[in-house]
């Protein structure tokens, strides 16, 4: 299986295998595309969606320029093994946060530079489950997608292999195993694991995108704790190491530190001519004759807007106001349990177990869909806004920090619902760059509510089966889809179900922002099996590169 | 029984004899680099005012219960250099003005409130005082507090202040957390394990819950 990884995505093999973690000759060497020289395809952002479409179309003989706005990282110089160090992994220009209740950014789930989010995510890599694509139809909340689970089943197992995830067989949605075995469990997941056998709840290891072994060059993981603040081992999987060097070994150019502006449109055509950026203090034009915007959920609809003109003078492919909208996040309350026992929760990936058996809707409650449960082990910082968050300050809240090494933290992923208020907009505030910054609304509704409640119960019932003798819970958020998502038409969404813009026929946009639903599971893989479908739908047909 | 507060610095604290910086020589380059320029002398505040300075240090100090722990951890300071070199979260709630003029208003929103109950200024007045004007914000929750949100104000400083404290290796060693980890990673996973650099809590039913029960 390996080997055929292999064949098809390289990128393991081309990292160094003398202990340092940047293959610095293939940057060196990477080819460079002139911005007059019209590419086949431009991409805006090197996350989790514009890197596995850069490598796709690279592989495909495409000539494909990749940008983003952040910095090309080195593990080995650029990240820390340190909390409060890690702060640039983040996107910390100005973001304005609002509704009834407001999201926090930043660290949150906002990620800059090439690998994007996934560099500080926890790792977790878990599929959809198939009843996530028709939730309206079957539920009668949410939305549907215009394709089923089916469709993506084989990006999902191939990209499972190229991250490559490890974990147990998995029960719940589509049943299916890893390529990894499970790694071992820290003190978190085995309280987890106990917790949920008293209480008779399923609970697995994984999935996590880290290698359980060595894989291609990337070593053995090494139990250090710190996955959110950038991977210095190469063990846990960004698509700075699982996609982008073999992108770059089929000749795509990777240009870091370009903040692209806006799209730039043929106003009589109404096709994408390239894109606007700022790269070193001077503003470029990179012309190209397809645009792929990859953002993300925030800076993905903050560019279409800012790329209104007078033909698009709402913003770009915004003439059914559906730009920015149906964001989601999920509910993501933490509750923590006090043991006598040491737990140190820091050492091992926080990303250990975790249950999906609340995921589907359950017709004895009185909400729809669900949530699923998982280890996340907070380092002192964030453990301190969990615990600040009871009310504590002062010398209580010293001495509970002192207890640190006792408490073991699971948090829950609730399915928030996508709704149209949730939006992002722009701000009156400007950026460095003199562009308006976004505007992100936030309100719950009933249903919301009600699963982070139920959520956070299942979490005390499990920490207290496990012998905890207190439980404490903070109620946050965890990771952005939508804002410019799939639909069957215009006056529903911004893309059809191959990413492909409505209102202009070669602008695609291949990241988070085109989910319609959500599910109670991280969305990274689901972010990626898309893109991928996406390009092999591109690569088969070539829409947009002619006519 | 004389209670020992769990959080006592050196000899006195949960794990004696516990240093991080001890491990130094075992993390990779640029991490020590980062730890070293943290727990070196601090730079002058160019972010407060002088008054604001006092007034910042006396709010951290009763936030994070300072200066008296012994730590010495220059919390103030560390706040002065993220607000001057403009390392936001990333974010701002709607109704708050940017990090660095939210920080401005509400140290003198602190004074105002110091005058009119103790007829000082915030840092002028008695910890006891200060203590009950902090308690006075949180204790307004979602309600306005000179034209904004207590809560979003509460969350401001705590974001802060926790983030300077929990930063820095004086305050890992007070929680047995051992810091960096690279290349060394850990060994013994699970519970009641540990890694020979670590010490085990000597208190370990000194349950804050508990004892608060």
């Amino acid at each position: 299986m390996r080997a055929g990884v292999r064949t098809r995505n390289e990128s393991a093999w081309l990292l160094p295998n003398d202990g340092t973690r940047t293959n610095h000759r293939l940057r060196r060497d990477m080819r460079r595309f002139r911005d007059d020289d019209e590419v086949d395809l431009v991409i805006v952002g090197c996350g989790a969606g514009g890197s596995v479409l850069a490598q796709r179309l690279a592989r495909a003989g495409w000539r494909v320029v990749a940008m983003d706005a952040g910095p090309f990282w080195d593990p080995d110089t650029d990240w820390v093994s340190d909390e409060a160090g890690s702060h640039d992994l983040y996107w910390t220009d100005p973001r304005v946060i609002t509704g009834d209740d407001p999201v926090p950014l930043g660290s949150n789930n906002s990620g800059r530079g090439v690998g994007g989010s996934m560099v500080h995510y926890a790792g977790y890599t878990p599929r959809f489950h198939p009843s996530d694509f028709s939730t309206l139809r079957d539920d009668g909340v949410g939305a549907d997608w215009p394709f089923g689970y089916e469709e993506l089943r084989s990006y999902y197992a191939a990209i499972e292999q190229e991250l490559p995830v490890a974990g147990e067989y998995w029960p719940w949605g589509d049943p299916h195993g890893y390529p990894h075995r499970p790694h071992p469990v820290g003190g978190n997941g085995e309280l987890f694991l106990r917790g949920a056998e008293r209480l008779g709840i399923e609970a697995r290891v994984g999935p996590v995108a880290i290698a359980n072994g060595r894989f291609g060059n990337r070593p053995h993981c090494i139990y250090r704790g710190f996955c959110l603040q950038g991977c210095k081992v190469n063990a846990k999987a960004s698509p700075l190491i699982t996609h982008i060097p073999d992108a770059l070994a089929h000749g795509a150019e990777v240009r870091a530190d370009a903040m692209v502006t806006r799209v730039g449109m043929d106003e009589r055509t109404g096709r994408a001519t390239g894109v606007h950026y700022v790269r070193d203090g001077a503003s470029r034009f990179q012309r190209a004759a397809m645009v792929a915007i990859a953002g993300y959920s925030i800076e993905t609809p903050r560019l279409l807007l800012n790329s209104a003109s007078p033909r698009y003078p709402d913003g770009l492919c915004n003439e059914f106001d559906q730009v920015g909208r149906y964001l989601m996040v999920q509910g993501a309350p933490q509750t923590a349990g006090r043991f006598d026992a040491e737990v140190r929760m820091y050492k091992a990936p926080p990303p250990e177990v975790s249950t999906e058996e609340f995921y589907e809707t359950d017709p004895a409650k009185d909400y729809k869909r669900g949530f699923a449960v998982q280890t996340v082990s907070p380092l002192p910082i964030t453990w301190a806004e969990h615990v600040a968050a009871q009310g504590h300050w002062g010398r209580a809240l010293r001495d509970y920090m002192s207890d640190y090494v006792h408490w073991a933290c699971l948090g829950s992923l609730c399915e928030f619902l996508p709704l149209g208020g949730n939006r992002v907009t722009l701000a009156d505030e400007t950026d460095s760059y003199g562009l308006p910054v976004a505007r992100f609304a936030y309100s719950q509704c009933d249903n919301d509510r009600a699963l982070v409640t139920a959520a956070q119960h299942v979490m005390e019932d499990i920490l207290t089966a496990a012998g905890a003798d207190e439980v404490i819970t903070i109620r946050r958020y965890a990771h952005l889809v939508g804002g410019a998502r799939m639909a069957k038409d215009a006056r529903h969404g911004v893309v059809d179900g191959t990413c492909r813009a409505f209102a202009v026929p070669n602008l695609y946009i291949t990241d988070g922002s085109v989910l319609p639903t959500q599910g109670s599971a991280n969305p990274a893989l689901t972010i990626m099996a898309v893109a991928a479908r996406a390009a092999d739908q591109l690569i088969s047909g070539a829409r947009g590169r002619v006519g | 029984m004389t209670h020992v507060p769990a959080a006592a610095p050196g000899p006195q604290g949960r794990f004696p004899g516990f240093a991080v910086l001890r491990q130094a020589p075992r993390w990779d380059g640029v991490t020590a680099l980062a730890i070293r320029s943290r727990v070196a002398p601090p730079a002058t505040p160019r972010f407060f005012t002088a008054a604001e300075q006092a007034t910042a240090r006396a709010l951290v100090g009763q936030l994070l219960d300072q200066p008296h722990d012994g730590l010495g951890v220059p919390v103030m300071e560390m706040i002065d250099a993220r607000l001057a070199g403009g390392q936001t979260d990333g974010w701002r709630y709607e109704d708050m003005p940017e990090d660095g003029q939210a920080w401005r208003d509400t140290l003198a929103n602190l004074d105002t409130d110091a005058k009119e109950r103790f007829g000082a200024g915030f840092a002028a007045c008695a910890r006891r005082e200060q203590a009950a004007i902090v308690q006075a914000v949180q204790d307004l929750g979602s309600r306005d507090w000179h034209g904004l949100l207590a809560g979003q104000v509460w969350s401001l400083w705590t974001r802060y202040a926790c983030t300077a404290l929990y930063a820095h290796p004086a305050a890992w060693d007070e929680i047995g957390f051992p810091g960096p980890a690279y290349p060394r990673g850990y060994k013994n996973i699970g519970v009641d394990a540990r890694e020979p650099f670590e010490v085990r809590d000597t208190r370990p039913a000194q349950d804050p819950v508990r004892e608060r029960l």
